[in-house]
């Protein structure tokens, strides 16, 4: 389902080049829960934004969900990530402004055209039923900063689950989490993955790389 | 994206910078506000002036030559062999002949058919001039008819359009006489005169007798302070009265188009006859003035909608600097970088409609505000208008619309600028 081959990514730091990713090679078969660990600095985030198609500068060949994300132009590559990928950040990423309803129903606004489009009372329920599966369907309409960090956390996942994507992405998901709110995402992934979805997450703490089927290690740019 | 999730988000956005939205649409508010504002003044003065100067820029009036060499070099007498020639000119449709009366004319009772409170002993001299009927044609009310009458008969006349107002607001108050009330049909009118009396001493003729005129019409081609009779009229009255006649007083050359003025009148001139601008020449150069000066504060106005398009881009590039995140989080939800720009552009298009709205309200406030005031102010003059503002259905749709693309312009740079965010960089 995720397939990484020969990836290298480099970085520009002044005068020299920094290379992050180095041939690396990930599978992770479809439906599994798979955990990469590493220092801070390390190149996960980066790992995540390939597999993601957030970032199309790197060599290599990436092909997830079934698409070779290479051969995608950049309006293919948005569809991809508003279609099949879901992301979860360590910092929530969730909007200031906007209730947490309207953040979990952001994705729906960015169906491209040519697909069907639900309409915005079609969007608002599923961002309901999104937010009832992770616990918070009572807390729809509060802000961001009203909730705590699991909370957050939770109403992020809810935004990932919105479009049913194949694959999640999940950078630290429980890096600003106590105990009890990181148990609790870690077991919506458990269930997700249960539902079929690829889940791959890039942590350093081992309560998250405990409850996956796969650890891999980032060291020097590469996987082991 | 469609264009519903569009202005959703984009309400979205606005709401939550309160702040931001108010002093945007605040700036293009202005902008259109100034520009309705000036634009409607330019048009209300310009409708009153015309009113006031009512200049037919089709007419030319020809009038005999300060110095004349006789007709076999040009110039003379405009009898009807220079009125043949006028009427061939290029681009000449019509010749109209105008002929003074040298018969007085008085008037020392008041018009049958309407009350008026006319002072014993008051005698009024009436100018009268003839004209063609073809000059005033259209001017006649419905199956009327401007023809010399059989002896005995009422003779026709039509008045100025602009007579009416210049009695009420001029002539009453001044002589303490009733004035005439508004949208009176005064067609049908019958003014009782005596033919050959004038009120200047030794003036009046031998031979006075009664007589009657009939108002046949209004017309904006008869000179204000005269009544028009049909030509054929005044040459009867002048043989009648022994006065020969050397020529018409004027002859007035209806030009196909305005275009064609300034031609028939240099061809008239080197006929060896003159060309009276007169109220044409005033009428023209108080359009000139007042398309001018409405210009000029239309054009301050776009000026200041150009400053509030500034004032958005400014405050949109800061907005979009400090949204750089939440755009790369959009974008990594599936936004492209179309997405991106038509959002901020969409954010720019709300504030302008919205500030337009708002703007074109204010300015038809104000423009009511002025006329208020200036109805209290202004003494009560002759062609005093009731607004000095004109506010036609497009105005409406100038304000906002320019308001919207002032907006959507200032936006162009900030929505550029948001469409180049890299996601993978903003959001680590």
């Amino acid at each position: 389902m995720i397939a990484l081959r020969h990836i290298t990514k480099r970085f520009r730091d002044g005068e020299r080049q920094v290379e992050v990713l180095r041939d690396l090679e990930l599978t992770v078969p479809r439906g599994t829960f798979t955990a990469v660990v590493g220092a801070s600095g390390s190149g996960k985030s980066t790992l995540l934004y390939v597999a993601g198609a957030l970032d199309a500068d790197y060599d290599g060949e990436a092909v997830v969900a079934g698409k070779d994300l290479k051969a995608l132009s950049a309006r293919e590559r948005a569809a991809f990530r508003n279609a099949s990928v879901g992301f979860v950040f360590q910092s929530f990423n969730l909007l200031p402004a906007l209730p947490a309803v309207e953040n979990t129903m952001l994705p729906g606004l960015f169906v491209p055209p040519g697909s069907k489009a639900p309409s915005l009372g079609q969007l608002r329920g599923r961002a309901l039923e999104a937010l009832d599966r992770v616990g918070l369907a009572d807390k729809a309409a509060r802000l961001p900063g009203r909730l705590s960090g699991g909370e957050r956390q939770r109403v992020a996942i809810a935004r990932a689950l919105l479009s049913r994507p194949a694959v999640l992405l999940a950078d630290e998901p429980t890096g600003n989490l106590d105990a009890v709110s990181g148990e609790a995402v870690i077991q919506l992934f458990s269930a997700m993955v249960r539902d079929g979805v690829t889940v791959l997450v890039v942590t350093h703490e081992e309560r998250v790389s405990a409850a996956a089927g796969q650890v891999l290690h980032l060291e020097e740019g590469r996987l082991r | 994206m469609r264009l519903r999730s569009l202005v959703h988000l984009a309400t979205l956005n606005l709401r939550s910078d309160a702040r931001g939205t108010v002093v945007n649409t605040a700036a293009a508010c202005v902008g259109a506000a100034a520009l309705v504002f000036f634009v409607a003044l330019g048009m209300g003065v310009g409708q009153a002036a015309r009113l006031m100067f009512p200049g037919d820029a089709r007419l030319v009036e020809v009038v005999p030559g300060a110095v004349s060499l006789g007709a076999a070099l040009g110039g003379g007498a405009l009898d009807d062999a220079a009125v043949g020639r006028l009427r061939e000119l290029p681009g000449v449709e019509g010749a109209w002949r105008r002929l003074s009366l040298r018969v007085p004319i008085a008037a020392s009772r008041a018009p049958e058919g309407v009350r008026m409170n006319w002072p014993v002993g008051f005698t009024v001299q009436v100018p009268v001039v003839g004209v063609d009927a073809g000059l005033v044609a259209s001017d006649l009310a419905p199956g009327g008819k401007f023809v010399d009458p059989p002896a005995g008969q009422a003779i026709p006349v039509l008045a100025s359009r602009r007579l009416l107002e210049v009695y009420n607001k001029t002539i009453a108050p001044a002589w303490n006489l009733r004035r005439l009330p508004p949208g009176l049909d005064l067609v049908g009118l019958q003014i009782p005169v005596q033919v050959g009396f004038s009120i200047i001493p030794l003036k009046t003729e031998d031979k006075v007798y009664d007589a009657r005129l009939a108002l046949a019409g209004l017309s904006d081609r008869v000179p204000l302070y005269s009544l028009a009779v049909p030509v054929e009229t005044v040459r009867r009255l002048h043989v009648e009265y022994g006065k020969a006649d050397a020529g018409y007083s004027s002859v007035v050359l209806e030009v196909g188009r305005p275009d064609d003025v300034p031609a028939v009148a240099s061809a008239v001139r080197r006929m060896g006859f003159a060309v009276d601008e007169g109220e044409r020449a005033i009428a023209e150069r108080v359009g000139l003035a007042i398309t001018v000066t409405a210009g000029a504060l239309a054009l301050l106005a776009l000026l200041m909608t150009a400053l509030a398009a500034l004032a958005i881009a400014q405050s949109l590039s800061a907005s979009v600097r400090g949204r750089t995140r939440d755009i790369a989080i959009l974008q990594s939800l599936g936004a492209t970088a179309g997405d991106v720009r038509a959002l901020v552009l969409a954010e720019a298009g709300l504030v302008g409609l919205a500030g337009g709205v708002v703007g074109v309200g204010i300015a038809w406030a104000a423009a009511r505000g002025v006329d208020a005031a200036a109805i209290g102010l202004l003494p009560d003059f002759p062609f005093r208008p009731t607004t000095f503002f004109l506010f036609p259905p497009w105005i409406f749709a100038l304000g906002v619309g320019v308001s919207a693309a002032a907006a959507l312009l200032g936006a162009l740079a900030p929505a550029a600028l948001a469409a180049r965010v890299d996601p993978a960089r903003a959001i680590s």
